[in-house]
């Protein structure tokens, strides 16, 4: 079940059937900052209620307290939990590339820095089972899923009450960058037992070509009638092209059936709900209608058959 | 010694537990708070502007961040009236503190017609008129013309049996005039202020950082724009004020209180710090003691 389905009193297509309903606002310190990858940092911060609580594919918002410079909080993907000598989930790590104004201040952080985080937000991925799993990354769309591939191969349980796991036979993550050096995490991914396949925009890792492309390639070596979900984050353009090559491949008599679940990187103020930013041009109503919805309580993860893009 | 400060707080016809209420647009419609904070505590609750028909509000990008701001142009996304009644009215009213409901026309008529519908609803303790809001072009701005402002609080008032506020612009060149406008035409209290319009620019792509272009600035930025505000309205006009702008820290808060306003509502901050409002609420008795006040009466408008 995902976490934030609304119950029945609250069901309606309105804006306030979603909401923050589990979202704690956690005072802690930086414990981890570490460079993981070209520009990209590793941060591990103690949050016992949210890592307890978190499934794959929820966010925090995240801030440094006791200054307004940045002001707004920022989203991050929720990359690791991790559990303490007794087995209790205790701290999240967050794995962020320095681009702008938060995360240049994050990234000079020292260990010690006060941060506040609030969350878990969002819907993240559900655990429905397929044949197949495969995740479908670009830039630094890698952070949602360690969580969702270990879920899905059943090394670990994630949410509370805990999830079901090992929902997918296979799990393959197709991971591009630019370059190389701004590939993060890879080592991560492979130790989780997922079949790894890098590409690079200028050939230094893996093959040289484009995430939708490797897609479509590894789709047409699949069985018809196998059961495939791909999850994509990262750039927009990437998502929606990864959304094309799922819907042309799930037409497709001899490809396999594949469902595609996007993971949304709309910017936002919140990340609970109450300022209306977040929104995206989601269907409704048929295919022509659409309505803006906020991505951070009705997603970020929607079906790529709901997006306008 | 809590118990023995009164934090209840009255603004022409409306009383009000405690002064410190959350401002429109911030709060969504309160249930998305309501696992976040212990929302029938506020002072008073403000769901997000409703018009009569749905709107679907502008293209993103909708805020960008600027210094100590946010810049928005949400463009008032909301569902229209019907929706707002049927859906979110219910819940409100179960909360069990005020319930202020922001309401905005395109014209008098408009205004006077939600007002009418809203005010006669149970469990609806204020009607604000949102008569300020710089993203929803082709209305008139009731904010900017004293007399119009007047107009538009006497008819509303005349139709609406609970108390009616008038939501104010800073983007006037003299707020007092316009204060004194909703005064004359019977308002209970004066908002001071709604956002400061405003721009980014993105000079790389030589575009405009928010879709609508222009936007409302909110925010500490703006703190001292709304501090003046309540200081020169204060001093010129006989009415309620609620204080609104950057407040996000109890010193704020009593800073609007000696400015001139009797209650104040939170706005950007519940953003960033979401369980901002009643934190403050706690933090209120002590801020009164230090200064040696037993209400929140004594400290409005005590500026030496
Ligand atoms: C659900 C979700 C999950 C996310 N997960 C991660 C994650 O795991 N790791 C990660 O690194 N990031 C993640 N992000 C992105 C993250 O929230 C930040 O946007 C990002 O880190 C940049 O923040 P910043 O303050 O460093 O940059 P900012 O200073 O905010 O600027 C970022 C870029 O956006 C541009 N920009 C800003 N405003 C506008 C505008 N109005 N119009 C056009 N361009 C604009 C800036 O010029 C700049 O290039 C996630 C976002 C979402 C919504
Ligand atoms: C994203 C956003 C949406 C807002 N929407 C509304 C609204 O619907 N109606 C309204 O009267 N004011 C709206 N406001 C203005 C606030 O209620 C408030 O007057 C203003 O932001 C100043 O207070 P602050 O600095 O504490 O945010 C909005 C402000 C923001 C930032
Ligand atoms: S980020 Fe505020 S509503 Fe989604």
């Amino acid at each position: 079940m995902q976490p934030n389905m609304p119950s029945e009193s609250h069901a309606s297509k309105l804006h306030a059937a979603h909401y923050a309903d589990r979202m704690k606002q956690i005072h802690t310190t930086v414990e981890q900052n570490e460079l993981v990858g070209e520009n990209t940092f590793r941060l591990r911060i103690a949050a016992k209620p949210i890592a307890a609580m978190v499934v794959p594919g929820q966010f925090v918002m995240i801030r440094l307290a006791g200054t307004n410079a940045p002001l707004i909080g920022r989203a991050l993907a929720v990359y690791d939990v991790v559990r303490d000598a007794n087995g209790e989930p205790t701290w999240i790590d967050l794995v962020y590339l320095r681009k702008g104004v938060m995360t240049r201040a994050l990234s000079a952080s020292a260990l010690g820095t006060a941060i506040t985080v609030w969350g878990p937000l969002g819907n993240g991925f559900n655990n429905e089972s397929c044949d197949r799993l495969i995740m479908a990354v670009g830039g630094i769309g890698q952070t949602p899923m360690l969580t969702l591939g270990r879920e899905a191969v059943g090394t670990e349980t994630y949410g509370d009450p805990a999830r079901a796991n090992r929902w997918s036979e296979n799990v393959e993550l197709i991971y591009g960058a630019r370059r190389k050096s701004l590939l993060a995490g890879v080592d991560d991914f492979r130790s989780a037992g997922f079949d790894v396949t890098l590409c690079t925009d200028d050939g230094s890792e893996g093959v040289k070509e484009l995430v939708p492309n490797v897609l479509a390639a590894r789709l047409a070596e699949l069985p018809a009638g196998e059961r495939v979900r791909v999850a994509t984050c990262g750039p927009e353009i990437m998502m929606e092209k990864v959304a094309e090559v799922c819907k042309a491949a799930d037409q497709s008599e001899s490809e396999p059936s594949v469902t595609c679940d996007v993971s949304m990187e709309t910017p936002m103020a919140c990340g609970i709900g109450i300022c209306f930013s977040c929104v995206a041009k989601i269907r409704q109503d048929g295919p022509e209608q659409w309505d803006y919805k906020r991505t951070c309580v009705e997603g970020p993860i929607f079906n790529a058959k709901d997006i306008c893009w | 010694m809590p118990n023995t400060t009164s934090l209840s707080t009255t603004l022409g016809r409306l009383t009000l537990k405690n002064p410190i209420m959350v401002a429109s647009g911030t709060f969504g419609y309160a249930r998305e708070m309501q696992e976040v904070v212990d929302v029938p505590r506020l002072g008073a609750v403000l769901p997000k502007t409703i018009t009569a028909e749905p709107r679907v509000g502008n293209a993103p990008w909708r805020t960008v961040e600027t210094s100590a701001g946010l810049l928005n142009a949400i463009g008032l996304d909301n569902d229209g009236v019907d929706a707002f009644l049927e859906n979110h009215l219910p819940y409100l009213r179960s909360l069990g503190t005020s319930i202020v409901v922001s309401v905005a026309g395109r014209t008098t008529d408009e205004f006077v017609s939600l007002a009418e519908r809203v005010g006669n609803e149970e469990g609806v303790s204020a009607i604000e008129l949102n008569l300020s809001c710089p993203n929803v072009s082709g209305g008139i701005d009731f904010g900017t013309n004293a007399n119009s402002c007047r107009e538009v609080v006497q008819s509303t008032r005349d139709r609406c049996k609970v108390p009616v506020l008038a939501k104010l612009t800073p983007n006037v060149t003299r707020i007092a005039e316009i204060a004194q406008g909703a005064a004359d035409g019977g308002a209970d209290a004066v908002c001071l202020i709604n956002t400061v319009l405003g721009m980014a620019i993105d000079w790389r792509r030589k575009k405009t950082m928010l879709g609508n272009g222009m936007g409302g600035l909110s925010g500490p930025a703006i703190k001292p724009i709304a501090l003046r505000c309540v200081h020169q309205v204060a001093s010129a006009v006989d009415i309620a004020i609620i204080g609104i702008g950057g407040i996000a820290t109890i010193d704020d808060v009593m800073e609007f209180f000696v400015a001139g306003a009797s209650a104040v509502q939170i706005g950007t901050a519940n953003y960033y710090d979401p369980t901002v409002s009643t934190r403050l609420i706690d933090e209120l008795p002590a801020a009164l003691q230090e200064i040696e006040a037993t209400s929140v009466a004594e400290v409005v408008r005590s500026l030496g």
